[in-house]
């Protein structure tokens, strides 16, 4: 039964790092925040990622993904932020009301700014429009991870991993671990699209074949898998005739992208960005409704959690201001747009306020390469470089410029 | 002169080392380029001459809210061990609760290396913990 | 641990026991007659080989209700259609099942294909089609932006259903008023009988006084089992592609081009379902397989090629899946085009009856297939004695949580507190609705059976996020082992049993 609708000066919703993050921050500013997530336990997709690597840049040391959630659910229980778990949002008004759903309640709330932290799903089978049959024993590697670390579900026994995400080489090792037998893992692109250190750990030190420029393009078995067909892929993306090889296996995992989970901020009015499928945000996160904050891998897909707890904790003060009334963005309209130049494939955040005194950017670049210098430029001046050692685009870059008589919209490039 | 690419795996920069080293390699006789941090140099002698992993792996959990808490090895063991202390730890079962950091095993496998539980599994009869 | 119960527990009616009637196959057909006939007194038992009804054509088509512009006047084709497209919006009604009648338009991109338009309107017409009209393109606009053509028949009268809603609406409707379902049942012959006829199948025989053949592409040579002049069916797959509901946003009606002459299918169409996705399809290829659901890359490339010279504007990188269904053709590769339906009653034999080349529209026509099949041949033949009203129990089928008013969602919610526990968020079925489907009278269990009865898995995750809430509420609350998850039927096991053995303790 809804009861009352209870207000927040702030609300989050998703319980991963970020919006762990976002929650802690806004409350140790001395809001009254309200985090809402859907599962049971706090952290997002972290507890199922019990591998480790995480925290390094955030405590200094090494954590697993539970541990690594643990220390964000710690942080906002005693910044006093209000936890709701077992609860999904199911609506989100522009005015910042939103309909909640649990077992036996629905529910209102609503709140001065809200942080949108929903994390991203997976791309599915459909998506990538591989040809064949749907049997059964086809996993993305996010869902196999879960059904393997919470379920205690074998998945299967002879494994074909496509794609060379870093989800997809953690479960390469995981499955090896449990007695599976992991057969290859397939990437369409010429690089590997995970981290050069979760190639080496994973698929080198257990010998599993990485194969480049190939896909699987037929899925065999009616009911469950039994093979499938791989192929090469030419530079235009196309398969070469002649290229195919068979692999016998009886299941086939996908790590295969993931896309910002944005149905409630569409719904909203959130504008989204094509190239990152998350919102459109100035420097302060907000988004184009005014009031919506978002952060995570909901606002553009994160390769570290560190990063997505670092930036919640930037969405959640800025959203915290913003419930005081100090707006750190600028309308849509009367703002500098950043864009993604040359090697770049974009830029988080899309523009910035002419009265922001200095913005942080986050970018990747389109493709790997070495030594590499990364510009930022306003008209003819160049406002801000950095130069790295070699750049991937696993890897997210960050670069701060100072925001002083812009010339025109930014642009980021990489030479 | 003997020479190897290694990956690093300390950290997310996954720096590309050349690795050079006459005879045995040493501390003294190995030369690493490419490493962003001096981390780098010690993981490629390791490498070189007893690799070490993290194990983190799962244990079946008994009367808890979930079947299984997540567990690590405290620090890397070597690489070789990796697997038999998996099976070792496979026919294992705790009571629940569980709580994060709860020593499973203090020594496993000979390696000198604690195993301890990386995500709390609350007890059925105590539905308050979620 | 006991494990879940399977549909070959149940031990087929053996010994001396005489069903009146045996029906073969459950798909939209064989579903729509064994609901008629469970208005009467009398036994039926229905034959099907899959773990459920309608995994066959009957759930791999475009859920168009036909409006019958496309049949030759005298055929059985536009009969059944046109009787049939009336019954079924009453039995939707009575059932429940989702349907939409919103109209459908026949594009022709060029003036080369205004005349093929004129002959598809004067067919309708003469079939007694109303409110046939060739619109030009501002009116097409006004109709369905995007759409990209020189004129168009707009088809008022066409629609759009929930094709397998509808047929297991009717078979679980059958089954509470006493129709005997044998699943993972498959038939291979019919013979005669003292008293009547004998269906061997895999797990034994079953004999009825009648027998009537719905096996859709199989019904050929199973008639030729015991009717050896029943003609051959030919199988031709057409494939679709499934597109996010966000492209369902903007589209309100069926978009079809000028049927291609000769071709097998009725081109290449856009067409929205009643869940509010968007289906691009179906190809149409023959192939030797009559059980092939593959689907080819190459095809999926094509029918976004072709549907987007309809509507250039179509975002082709919201596709979210695909399928294939096999039509039933009783016209050969050679000779292509579309034969007439044939009931068929076997010459020796007349109380076995053939359904056979029931292919489009026979989901629009299945209830006028049925109504002939019991009250023409059936009853004709030897009345049959209707069970008084109170005697039929009214099955309907469940309205999504997700379509209702808050309001009304809050009173469900205060009734049972599973509703609102949301395990689905793509489709927001609630935990209520996933227990619902389980409970279903025809006892299937399988996640493709779940996934049909509260759609859970079928949004654009794919089970991204459900999936893993299901395993959590079965495993958890309902003790299932991670063998009794299968996907369509015991051989299609969705996992490999436990990761770290399970004593019990
Ligand atoms: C499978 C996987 C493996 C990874 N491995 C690593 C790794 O090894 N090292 C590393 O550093 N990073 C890793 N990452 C990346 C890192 O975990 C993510 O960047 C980080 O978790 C993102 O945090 P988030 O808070 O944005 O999203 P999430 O952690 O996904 O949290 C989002 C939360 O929002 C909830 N939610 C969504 N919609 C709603 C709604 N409508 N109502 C209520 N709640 C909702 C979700 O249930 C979830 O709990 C991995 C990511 C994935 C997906
Ligand atoms: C691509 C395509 C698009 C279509 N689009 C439309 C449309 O938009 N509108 C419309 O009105 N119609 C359409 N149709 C036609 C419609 O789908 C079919 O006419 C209808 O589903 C046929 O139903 P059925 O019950 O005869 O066959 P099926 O659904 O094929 O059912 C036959 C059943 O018999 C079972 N069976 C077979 N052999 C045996 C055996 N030996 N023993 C036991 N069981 C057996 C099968 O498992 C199956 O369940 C389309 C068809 C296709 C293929
Ligand atoms: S060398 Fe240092 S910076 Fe480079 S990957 Fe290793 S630990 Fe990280």
């Amino acid at each position: 039964m809804t009861e009352q609708i209870r207000e927040f000066d702030v609300a989050v919703i998703g319980g991963g790092p970020a919006g762990l993050a976002a929650a802690a921050a806004a409350a140790s500013q001395g809001a009254q925040v309200a985090l809402i997530d859907r599962n049971s336990q706090l952290g997002g997709i972290l507890n199922q990622c019990i591998h480790d690597g995480f925290g390094l840049h955030a405590f200094g040391e090494v954590l697993t993904g539970p541990e690594f959630a643990d220390r964000y659910v710690r942080r906002a229980t005693d910044a006093g932020v209000f936890l709701q778990s077992n609860t999904l949002v199911t609506s989100l008004a522009p005015s910042g009301e939103i309909i909640c759903s649990r077992y036996g309640q629905r529910k209102q709330l609503r709140a001065k700014a809200i942080v949108l932290a929903m994390g991203c799903r997976e791309r599915t089978r459909g998506m990538i429009r591989i040809p064949g049959y749907r049997p059964a024993g086809v996993y993305t590697a996010g869902t196999a991870q879960w059904l393997t670390n919470l379920a205690n579900v074998r998945i299967g026994r002879r494994v074909v991993i496509l794609g060379s995400g870093d989800i997809g080489l953690i479960m390469a090792r995981r499955l090896t671990w449990e007695g599976a037998e992991v057969i290859a893992v397939i990437e369409k692109l010429p690089y590997p699209s995970g981290l050069p250190r979760n190639i080496n750990q994973c698929l080198l030190d257990y010998e599993i074949p990485l194969h480049l420029s190939h896909s699987v393009t037929c899925i065999h078995g009616k009911d469950r898998v039994e093979r499938v067909t791989v192929s090469r892929f030419d530079e235009t993306g196309t398969p070469v005739a002649g290229s195919e090889f068979d692999l016998v296996c009886d299941t086939l995992l996908l790590s295969v992208g993931l896309i910002p989970e944005n149905e409630l901020s569409r719904r909203a009015g959130v504008v989204l960005d094509r190239t990152t499928s998350g919102a459109t945000v100035g420097a302060s996160y907000m988004t184009n409704v005014p009031g919506i904050f978002s952060c995570g891998n909901v606002l553009h897909i994160h390769d570290l959690a560190d990063w997505a707890a670092e930036e919640g904790e930037r969405a959640g003060a800025s959203a915290a201001k913003y419930a005081e009334g100090i707006h750190g963005d600028a309308v849509v309209e009367e703002s500098i747009p950043i864009r993604a130049g040359d090697g770049i494939r974009y830029v988080i955040p899309q523009r910035v306020s002419r009265s922001t005194d200095q913005v942080l950017m986050s970018f990747r670049v389109t493709e790997p390469r070495g030594k590499t210098t990364i510009r930022a430029i306003s008209g003819k001046a160049m406002i801000g470089s950095t130069q790295l050692n070699k750049a991937h685009p696993a890897t997210m870059v960050q670069l701060r410029i100072q925001i002083e008589d812009l010339a025109g919209p930014v642009e980021v490039t990489c030479s | 002169m003997n020479h190897r690419v290694i990956t690093c795996i300390l950290c997310p920069n996954g720096c590309e080392l050349e690795v050079g080293w006459d005879g045995e390699p040493t501390t003294q006789s190995v030369e690493v380029l490419g490493n962003l941090c001096a981390k780098g140099i010690s993981y490629a002698l390791d490498e070189l001459t007893h690799p070490e992993r993290t194990l983190t792996t799962s244990i079946r959990v008994r009367g808890g809210v979930q079947r299984l808490a997540s567990v690590k090895t405290v620090s890397p063991i070597p690489r070789e061990a990796v697997v038999a202390a998996r099976e070792l730890l496979q026919p294992m079962v705790l009571n629940a609760p569980v709580a994060i950091g709860q020593v499973v095993v203090e020594d496993v496998a000979r390696t000198g290396v604690q195993v301890i539980v990386t995500r709390a599994v609350a007890s059925q009869s105590d539905p308050e913990q979620s | 641990m006991p494990r879940l119960e399977r549909p070959t527990d149940q031990p087929i009616p053996g010994g001396g026991s005489m069903f009146d009637i045996v029906l073969i196959g459950a798909g939209v057909v064989g579903s729509a007659i064994a609901r008629v006939l469970s208005q009467y007194r009398c036994t039926v038992a229905v034959i099907e080989k899959e773990s459920d009804v309608g995994m066959a054509a009957s759930s791999r088509n475009s859920g168009v209700i036909h409006a019958g512009i496309n049949y030759a006047p005298d055929s059985l084709r536009a009969r059944f259609c046109m009787q049939g497209r009336k019954l079924l919006l009453t039995w939707c009604d009575e059932l429940n099942v989702p349907y939409k009648v919103c109209g459908k338009l026949i594009v022709a991109p060029s003036e080369e294909e205004v005349p093929g338009l004129r002959r598809l309107r004067s067919t309708g017409e003469a079939n007694g089609v109303p409110g046939l009209a060739i619109i030009g393109p501002n009116e097409i606009t006004e109709l369905q932006p995007g759409i990209k053509a020189v004129a168009a028949l707009h088809v008022p009268s066409s629609g759009i259903v929930s094709p397998y809603a509808m047929t297991l609406a009717m078979a679980e409707e059958a089954a509470v008023n006493g129709v005997t379902f044998l699943l993972e049942c498959e038939a291979t012959q019919i013979r005669p009988v003292d008293g009547g006829y004998a269906v061997d199948t895999d797990r034994g025989t079953v004999s009825g006084r009648w027998v009537i053949n719905s096996a859709g592409i199989h019904a050929g040579h199973l008639a030729q089992t015991i009717d050896p002049e029943a003609p051959d069916l030919y199988p031709c797959v057409g494939e679709y592609l499934i597109l996010d509901k966000q492209v369902g946003e903007s589209l309100a009606m069926s978009v079809y081009p000028a049927p291609p002459v000769g071709g097998a299918g009725l081109g290449v169409h856009i067409t929205p379902t009643t869940e509010g996705n968007v289906l691009l399809g179906p190809s149409d290829e023959y192939v030797s397989d009559p059980e092939t659901t593959s689907c080819a890359g190459k095809t999926a490339d094509q029918l976004l090629e072709e549907a987007m010279i309809m509507w250039p504007a179509l975002p082709r990188h919201l596709v979210i899946g695909a399928y294939a269904g096999i039509r039933a053709k009783r016209t050969s590769p050679s000779v292509g085009g579309f034969g007439d339906f044939l009931i068929r009653q076997t010459p020796s034999a007349d109380r076995v009856v053939h359904l056979i080349g029931i292919e489009s529209p026979g989901l629009t026509a299945a209830p006028a297939i049925a109504d002939y099949v019991v009250h023409e041949i059936l009853h004709a033949n030897e009345p049959l004695v209707q069970k008084p009203l109170s005697e039929v129990v009214h099955r309907p089928w469940s309205t999504r949580f997700d379509d209702l008013p808050e309001e009304e969602k809050e009173r469900l919610v205060a009734k049972d507190p599973n509703y609102g526990d949301i395990i689905c968020r793509c489709e927001g079925v609630t935990k209520h609705e996933l227990l619902h489907a389980l409970n279903n009278p025809l006892g299937v269990k399988t996640l493709t059976g779940i996934k049909y009865r509260c759609r859970a898995t079928m949004g654009r995750c794919s089970g991204g996020y459900c999936l893993p809430r299901m395993v959590e509420i079965l495993q958890e609350e309902h003790g299932w082992e991670p063998d009794d998850f299968v996907l369509r039927g015991p051989s299609s096991p969705a996992f490999a049993g436990r990761l770290i053995e399970e004593r019990h303790d």
